[in-house]
C-alpha cells in the first residue's frame, strides 16, 4: 500500500493529538475581530477612493480664480461633472463587487471575487493617474499657447514680479512636470508595496487553480 | 434569538473543532500562528452561519469556509524550518504490532504534504477526509474531472519525494 493511502487510513482511524478549545474559549473568538484579506482590501480601497476624492476637492482657491481668469472656467466644470460621474460608477461596481465576496463560495470563485474587486479599485486608481496626466498635459499644452496671459496673470495673482516672461516659464512648465512625475511615481511605489504585499500569495494561488482546469 | 444562534454555533464548532485544527496544522508552522488561524476561521463561520441552512451537516459546511480562510488568510512568510514538520505532527499509532517505520513513514508522508502548495494541500486535505471527487471538485471550484486528474498527479508527486 503506498504511504498516502497509510497516511489516510491514520488519518481516520485515529485521530491525531490535537488541540482541543473548550466552549468558552470559542465563544471568546466570537467578539474578536477579523484579520482578513478581504477586510484590508476593503479599508484599503475605501482609503483610496477618498483619497483620490478629497485630491479632487483640495485646489486652492487662488489657483481657481487663475484658471477662470485665462478662460479655462467651463473646461475644467466640464471636467469635473465627467470626472464625479466615472467616480460615482467605480464605487457603485466596487460595492457591488466586494458584496458578492463570499466565504461559502468554493475556493475558485472566492479567489476570484476577491482579485475582481481589487481589480474594480486598480482601474480607478489607473483611471485617476492618467486623467490626472492628461489634464497635466491638457493644461500646459493650453498654457504655452497662451504664455502671455499666463504670465499677465500669474504676476498679478501671485504678486510675482523682477522675472523676465521668458525664465518665468521656463520654470512654470519645469515645476509642472516635476510635480506630475513625482506624483505618479508616489502612487506606483504606493502599489507595489501595498498589494506586492497583501495579493502576491492570492494571485499565486489563484494561478495555481486555474493551471488545473488547462 | 441571537444566544441561541450563538450557542448552537459554539456547540457545533466545539464538536468539530478538530477539522479545524487539522486545516491549521496543515496551513501553519506554528502554534502561535496555528491559533491565529483557528481564530479567523471561527469568525469567518460566524459570520457565514446565519446564511447555514441545515441541509447540509454542520462539518460538511465547515471545509469551505475553513479552506476558503486558511488559503486567502494574509499570513508573513515565516521561513519555516523543516525539522519543524516533524515534531509539528504527532499520530497515536496503535496499530498491532506496533512499527517504527510505518510511524517514520507516516511523518515523512505528512510533511511531504505540508510541503505542497496551498491548492495542492486543499485537495490532499479533503482526500484524507475521505471526501469524494464530486465534494473535492464543489470545494475547490473546479470540474470532478480536473479534481482527479490533479490529484493523481500529486499522488505521482508525492510518491517521488518520498521515495527518490
Amino acid at each position: 500500500m503506498d504511504e498516502l493511502e497509510i497516511l489516510k487510513k491514520q488519518w481516520q482511524s485515529q485521530e491525531q493529538v490535537l488541540p482541543h478549545l473548550s466552549y468558552n474559549d470559542i465563544y471568546k473568538m466570537l467578539l474578536k475581530k477579523s484579520s482578513s484579506i478581504v477586510k484590508w482590501i476593503f479599508y484599503i480601497s475605501i482609503a483610496e477612493i477618498l483619497f483620490w476624492t478629497l485630491l479632487s476637492f483640495l485646489v486652492p482657491e487662488s489657483s481657481t480664480k487663475f484658471s477662470d481668469d485665462i478662460g479655462l472656467h467651463n473646461i475644467l466644470l466640464g471636467v469635473n461633472v465627467l470626472n464625479y460621474s466615472v467616480f460615482g460608477f467605480f464605487i457603485i461596481l466596487f460595492y457591488r463587487n466586494y458584496r458578492k465576496i463570499s466565504t461559502t463560495d468554493s475556493i475558485k470563485d472566492l479567489m476570484r471575487n476577491i482579485l475582481r474587486t481589487r481589480k474594480t479599485v486598480k482601474y480607478f486608481v489607473i483611471y485617476n493617474v492618467s486623467a490626472s496626466i492628461l489634464l497635466i498635459i491638457g493644461i500646459n499644452f493650453y498654457y504655452y499657447v497662451n504664455q502671455d496671459i499666463v504670465f499677465r496673470f500669474m504676476t498679478e495673482d501671485y504678486g510675482i514680479s523682477n522675472i523676465s516672461q521668458e525664465r518665468f516659464m521656463k520654470m512654470f512648465f519645469v515645476i509642472q512636470i516635476l510635480f506630475g512625475i513625482v506624483m505618479i511615481g508616489f502612487v506606483l511605489l504606493f502599489y507595489r508595496i501595498v498589494y506586492g504585499i497583501l495579493l502576491r500569495r492570492l494571485y499565486k494561488n489563484y494561478k495555481e487553480l486555474k493551471k488545473i482546469e488547462v | 434569538m441571537n444566544q441561541e444562534l450563538e450557542h448552537s454555533f459554539v456547540t457545533q464548532l466545539e464538536e468539530n473543532q478538530n477539522i479545524v485544527h487539522k486545516i491549521c496544522r496543515l496551513y501553519t508552522n506554528d502554534s502561535d500562528a496555528h491559533n491565529d488561524l483557528f481564530q479567523e476561521i471561527t469568525i469567518q463561520l460566524w459570520r457565514a452561519y446565519p446564511k447555514f441552512r441545515g441541509d447540509s451537516k454542520f462539518s460538511t459546511w465547515m471545509y469551505r469556509v475553513a479552506l476558503n480562510t486558511a488559503i486567502t488568510l494574509y499570513r508573513k512568510s515565516k521561513r519555516s524550518i523543516k525539522t519543524q514538520d516533524f515534531e509539528g505532527v504527532s499520530f497515536k499509532i496503535t496499530t498491532e504490532p506496533y512499527d517504527d517505520t510505518t510511524e517514520l513513514q507516516l511523518k515523512l508522508m505528512y510533511s511531504a504534504v505540508k510541503d505542497l502548495n496551498d491548492i495542492d494541500k486543499a485537495l490532499v486535505f479533503l482526500y484524507l477526509e475521505d471526501k469524494n471527487y464530486r465534494e473535492i471538485s464543489e470545494t475547490l471550484g473546479i470540474t470532478e474531472v480536473n479534481a482527479r486528474v490533479k490529484m493523481n498527479r500529486i499522488k505521482e508527486k508525492l510518491r517521488t519525494i518520498i521515495n527518490p
